[in-house]
C-alpha cells in the first residue's frame, strides 16, 4: 500500500473541506423566528408562504406579549438571538438603540420596494440615520360602529360619527334604546388599547403628545383636554358600561362583539375576526375624528420584523426582510388575508377591491401617526402609567386639569432619563 | 486516618447539595446583591452606583405603598386560611371512603397552576358574564351583578376567595398529616376523662399539631407576601394602582422600566423583611413550645 505523503495529506484534507463546503451550501439553512403572541396569527400566514417557496424553512415560536423584551434582551446579551424576531414596533427605538438588531440600511437602499414602504415604518425603524427593520404585520386603529343599533336609534346607518362631539351625541341616542344598551366604550384600565385608540382623536385634533427627551413637550394642545372632557362627560351621563372602568383589555374587542355598544374604537384586525367568526355583524369602520369635521388620525401598530445582532444566520434572515417587501408578501400573505399591505402603492389591490372596510384601514394607516419615544413602556404601556394614570383620574376621578398636569411631568420626568 | 476517611465520604455524599445549591440558590443571590449595587438596565448597559437604589427605595411611595398593601393582603388572608385549613382538617382527618373523596375534591385545585386559576376566577367575577355574581343576585345577596375590581377593596376581597379557594386543599393536607400523627391512645383517653370535642380540638390537636400548623403558616404568609399572578391577572394593579403588591412593583420596575438595578435592590429589601419575619414566627413558636 502506498503511504501518504504529508502534501497528499494536504490535498485529501483540501479536497474534504471543499466537498464539505459545496455540500453545506446546497443545504438550506433553516431559520428561527419570534414573534409575539398577539400577532402570532399573520406572522404565521406569513412565514407558511415564505416557506412554500423558500429552501431556507422558517420556525416560527409565539412568545407572550410581555416576555418579548425580556427574552430578546437576554438572548441578544447571551449570544443566543433568533435569526429574526417581530415584535410591537413601539420598542424599535429601545432596541435600536441599545444595539439589539443588525444595521439593514444598505440593503434596503438597493431594495426598490422599501421606497413605497408606508412612511410611519421607515421613521420608526430608523435611528440616527440608519435602518434597522422593516413592517412585518401593520395594523392601525380606526373607529366601529354598530349599524343595526344605529338605525334602532334613529341614526343613519351608513354614516359614522366625523368628530368627537357626534361621537357624544350618536351615543347619548343609542343608550337611550335601553338599560342593556351603551353609546360608547373604551378599555378604561388598559393603557395600550387607550393610546391606540383615544390618542388618534387628541392627534387629529392637533395635540402633541408624548416628548422625545426632557426638554420636549408633552400632552399639548386642547385637543387632549376637549378629548378627555368628552369621555368624562359620557362616563357621567352612564352612556359607557360600569365594567368599563376595570377592563384591563379583556373586553377591548368583545364588548363591541357583543351587539349592545354602539360606538367602539378598534383596529384593522377586527375585519378579519368578523368575516371568520361574525360574518352577519352589521357594522362600520371610519377613521377616527378630531375635534372638528375633516380631522382623522389613526395608531399605526402591528409588528416590525428585524435581524438580531449576533444571529447566527445573519445572510438568509435579510433575505426575509427583503421578501417582506415583495409583491408575494404583500399580496399573498397579506392583502389576500384582508390584512393591510406596508406598501402603499399596493393598498390599491385586487383583494381590496371589493371590501370598503379594509379601504378604510389603508386610509387609517396613511393619515395615522406612530410616537418615535424611548422608554414608551415607561411612558404608556406599564400599568402605573402617567399616560393610563391620567386617563382615570380625569375621566373617573373628574379632575381633567390635574390629570394632564400630571402625566405632563410625568412624562418628561421619564423622557428626560 | 480513619476519621479523615469519614470525613471526606461525608463531603462526597455531600457534594451534588453543595453544588446544586451553590449554582442554583448561592451564585444568583450573590449576583442578585451585586445587581442592586449597580444601575443595570434589562436592555444593557449601567454602572457601581453604591447604595443609591436603597436610598431610592426608601423614599420611593409606590414601593412602600404596594408593601403596606401586601402586608395587609398577608394580614387579612393568613388567619383565614388556617381556620379554614384547620376546619376542613378535623372534618376529613378519618379515613372513611366519603371523607377521603371529600379531601381529594377539596385538593383538586391545588393541582391548578395560580395563573389559569386567576383568570378562571376573573371570568366568574365579570359583571355581565360571571356566574359568581349571578349566583349572589339569585341569592339576593347582591341587588345587581357588582364590578369588583372597581374599588380596591372588593378586588382584594375577590382575589382573596380565588386564592382560598386555590390552595385550601394544601394546609388541610398538612394539617390532616400532623393530626393523624397523634397517638390514637391520646384522644381515647382524653375521650375517656370526659374531654369534649372542643376540648380535644384546644388542648390534644392544636399543641401536638403545632409543627404542621406553623408549616401551614409559614407557606402561607409568605406566598401571600410573594403575591404576583393572581393581582397582575385580575386586578392588573388597578384601580390607580392601589392593588399593586410588592413582586408586582419590582416586576414593573425591572421587566416594564426596564431598571434592573433598582429591581434588584427592591428584591433584597423584601426577602430581608420576609427572612425576618419567618425567623420572628419561628422564634416565638419554639419559645412558646419551652
Amino acid at each position: 500500500m502506498k503511504p501518504v505523503t504529508l502534501p497528499g495529506l494536504g490535498r485529501l484534507l483540501a479536497t474534504a473541506s471543499a466537498a464539505a463546503f459545496l455540500a453545506g451550501a446546497a443545504y438550506a439553512e433553516d431559520l428561527s423566528m419570534w414573534v409575539r403572541e398577539s400577532a402570532a396569527d399573520p406572522g404565521q400566514l406569513m412565514v407558511d408562504l415564505w416557506n412554500t417557496s423558500h429552501a431556507n424553512k422558517i420556525t416560527l415560536t409565539a412568545i407572550p406579549d410581555n416576555q418579548v423584551v425580556t427574552k430578546l434582551a437576554t438572548s441578544v446579551r447571551a449570544g443566543d438571538a433568533p435569526d429574526l424576531v417581530s415584535f410591537d414596533l413601539i420598542y424599535m427605538p429601545d432596541f435600536m438603540k441599545a444595539g439589539f438588531l443588525t444595521d439593514v440600511t444598505a440593503q434596503l437602499a438597493g431594495d426598490p420596494n422599501y421606497a413605497n414602504h408606508v412612511q410611519a415604518y421607515k421613521d420608526i425603524a430608523t435611528f440616527e440615520g440608519k435602518t434597522y427593520g422593516v413592517g412585518f404585520t401593520p395594523d392601525v386603529s380606526v373607529l366601529a360602529w354598530n349599524k343595526d343599533l344605529f338605525a334602532k336609534a334613529g341614526l343613519d346607518p351608513e354614516k359614522g360619527p366625523t368628530t368627537i362631539a357626534e361621537i357624544h351625541e350618536m351615543a347619548t341616542k343609542i343608550r337611550a334604546l335601553g338599560d342593556d344598551t351603551y353609546g360608547f366604550y373604551f378599555s378604561g384600565s388598559c393603557a395600550g388599547c387607550n393610546i391606540f385608540v383615544t390618542s388618534p382623536m387628541m392627534v387629529a385634533g392637533g395635540a402633541k403628545m408624548l416628548p422625545r427627551d426632557g426638554a420636549d413637550t408633552a400632552l399639548e394642545g386642547d385637543a387632549v383636554k376637549v378629548v378627555l372632557e368628552t369621555f368624562k362627560a359620557m362616563w357621567n351621563e352612564g352612556l359607557v358600561p360600569e365594567s368599563a372602568e376595570v377592563d384591563t383589555g379583556a373586553n377591548f374587542v368583545s364588548a363591541f362583539v357583543g351587539g349592545n355598544i354602539g360606538i367602539a374604537g378598534t383596529g384593522g384586525f377586527l375585519i378579519s375576526l368578523m368575516e371568520r367568526e361574525h360574518p352577519e355583524f352589521n357594522y362600520g369602520l371610519t377613521l377616527l375624528p378630531g375635534i372638528t369635521a375633516g380631522q382623522v388620525s389613526g395608531f399605526v401598530g402591528g409588528d416590525v420584523v428585524a435581524v438580531p445582532a449576533n444571529g447566527k444566520n445573519e445572510a438568509a434572515a435579510r433575505e426575509f426582510l427583503t421578501w417582506v417587501l415583495s409583491d408575494e408578501a404583500q399580496l399573498e400573505g397579506l392583502a389576500k388575508n384582508s390584512i393591510l399591505t406596508t406598501r402603499v402603492d399596493l393598498a390599491d389591490n385586487k383583494y381590496f377591491a371589493d371590501n370598503e372596510k379594509v379601504k378604510v384601514t389603508a386610509a387609517a394607516l396613511a393619515a395615522g401617526y406612530v410616537p418615535w419615544v424611548f422608554h414608551f413602556a415607561d411612558m404608556v404601556n406599564s400599568d402605573s402609567s402617567p399616560w393610563i394614570t391620567m386617563l382615570q383620574q380625569a375621566v373617573f376621578d373628574g379632575d381633567v386639569d390635574g390629570a394632564i398636569a400630571d402625566a405632563r411631568a410625568s412624562m418628561l420626568e421619564i423622557a428626560g432619563r | 486516618m480513619s476519621g479523615r476517611r469519614s470525613k471526606w465520604t461525608g463531603m462526597a455524599y455531600l457534594a451534588p447539595a453543595l453544588v446544586f445549591v451553590s449554582l442554583f440558590v448561592m451564585w444568583p443571590m450573590a449576583h442578585l446583591l451585586w445587581l442592586s449595587l449597580t444601575s443595570e438596565s434589562l436592555l444593557g448597559g449601567g454602572e457601581f452606583v453604591g447604595f443609591d437604589n436603597y436610598i431610592k427605595a426608601f423614599t420611593d411611595k409606590n414601593f412602600w405603598r404596594a408593601f403596606w398593601f401586601t402586608l395587609s393582603y398577608t394580614a387579612y388572608l393568613t388567619p383565614v386560611l388556617m381556620v379554614l385549613n384547620l376546619a376542613l382538617a378535623l372534618l376529613t382527618v378519618r379515613n372513611t371512603p366519603l371523607r377521603q373523596l371529600t379531601r381529594t375534591v377539596i385538593f383538586l385545585p391545588v393541582v391548578i397552576g395560580l395563573a389559569s386559576s386567576s383568570l378562571l376566577w376573573f371570568w366568574l367575577f365579570d359583571q355581565q358574564v360571571g356566574l359568581f355574581n349571578k349566583l349572589l343576585v339569585d341569592l339576593g345577596i347582591l341587588s345587581e351583578p357588582l364590578v369588583w375590581f372597581r374599588k380596591s377593596g372588593t378586588g382584594q376581597l375577590a382575589v382573596m376567595i380565588s386564592v382560598l379557594w386555590k390552595v385550601v386543599g394544601f394546609g388541610m393536607i398538612l394539617m390532616v398529616a400532623g393530626i393523624q400523627a397523634i397517638g390514637s391512645d391520646i384522644i381515647e383517653a382524653s375521650k375517656i376523662d370526659g374531654a369534649s370535642g372542643w376540648m380535644q380540638v384546644r388542648r390534644i390537636i392544636i399543641p401536638l399539631a403545632a409543627r404542621s400548623i406553623l408549616l401551614a403558616t409559614l407557606i402561607s404568609a409568605i406566598g401571600s407576601m410573594l403575591a404576583f399572578d393572581q393581582f397582575y391577572l385580575m386586578t392588573g394593579g388597578g384601580p390607580r394602582g392601589q392593588t399593586f403588591t410588592s413582586v408586582y412593583w419590582i416586576y414593573q420596575n425591572s421587566f416594564v422600566r426596564f431598571d434592573l438595578g433598582y429591581g434588584s435592590a427592591l428584591s433584597v429589601i423584601l426577602m430581608a423583611v420576609i427572612m425576618t419575619g419567618t425567623g420572628v414566627q419561628l422564634w416565638q413558636t419554639r419559645k412558646g413550645a419551652k
